[in-house]
């Protein structure tokens, strides 16, 4: 699985890139399409455009803590990650 | 052309400042990302240290013996918890979002795996191995019920609430093993109360596991 780091991606991109994926931003916070913040999955708080993470063949879009990677192991498996 | 050389974008963005994508680099990444062969993250380095724990031996020990899966999370928690332990900052937002997701008992499960009491509990079992599913429960049994079978003690506790809080807990479920554990500036209150926690718990072996960082008291009950 190829890791694409989003630390030096511009603003632009990462809107881009969400616009594709159905979500949108307001620059600080990622958005669904109807322009609600979104909130991670596992410890539901607002995801920031500049900590997410996108996983493989999924939509979902949480914060990029380890709490959040571990739960989604856990609920997807580990082999969703490799 | 995305690089197949994982995290090579970001190092491309270093050299270059702030990194932008065309649009067809954009729908390129999105179409791996849906056949599963790209994630995309902030900070790598994050994915990289829980997986980390997913390899290690002690990660693939607990996996193997740990079937519950409210618990399961909180135990490679702990071992994150471990690896970060010299990030002072790191370790403080992690254990800041622990708490927002598992609230203070799933704190202390990740507590007592990062403290490595998991480890010399789970050594102590097998010192009395009878069969792999009582094992098993064993470990399970205590990281459900961890507030019956631990103490954490904090600074701010004194010590005449420590004893009391400890022989409260003793009488309520006498368990098999109870332990007492410090960290940091709490070593010291453990260390001075371990005259006091030998009386209330007279009927238990004792073992310490201490170290500048950590004080962790192990009390077995005895055999009669």
């Amino acid at each position: 699985m190829e890791i694409v780091s989003l630390k030096e991606v511009s603003l632009n991109s990462k809107i881009t890139l969400l616009q594709k994926l159905g979500y949108n931003s307001d620059g600080e916070f990622v958005l669904d399409s109807h322009g609600t913040k979104i909130l991670d999955r596992y410890i539901e708080i607002p995801v920031k455009i500049n900590n997410m993470a996108i996983f493989p063949g999924s939509t979902i879009i949480l914060d990029d803590n380890e709490v959040s990677i571990t739960s989604y192991l856990e609920e997807f498996g580990e082999d969703a990650l490799r | 052309m995305p690089s197949d050389n994982p995290v090579s974008d970001a190092a491309e963005g270093i050299t270059k400042g702030v990194l932008d994508w065309s649009l067809e680099k954009i729908t390129s990444f999105i179409s791996k990302l849906k056949n599963k062969k790209l994630a995309f993250l902030e900070n790598p380095q994050t994915m990289e240290t829980v997986m980390d724990q997913y390899r290690s031996g002690e990660g693939k020990f607990y996996r193997n013996y740990i079937t519950d899966k409210s618990i399961l999370p909180l135990v490679m928690i702990g071992l994150t918890l471990r690896s970060v332990e010299e990030d002072e900052e790191r370790l403080h937002t992690l254990r800041d979002n622990v708490f927002k997701k598992y609230h203070a008992e799933g704190l202390h499960v990740a507590e007592f795996v990062q403290m490595g009491i998991l480890n010399r509990y789970i050594g102590i079992l097998l010192e009395e191995l009878t069969s792999i599913p009582e094992f098993k429960n064993s470990i399970e049994e205590i990281l459900k019920n961890i507030e019956k079978h631990t103490l954490f003690v904090r600074t701010t506790n004194k010590k005449a609430e420590l004893i009391k809080s400890a022989d409260i807990k003793i009488r309520a479920s006498s368990p098999r093993i109870f332990i007492i554990s410090g960290i940091k500036s709490a070593t010291k209150l453990v260390s001075e109360s371990i005259d006091s926690f030998k009386v209330i718990l007279k009927d238990y072996e004792f073992e310490r596991v201490s170290n500048n960082e950590k004080e962790i008291l192990f009390f077995k009950r005895k055999n009669h």
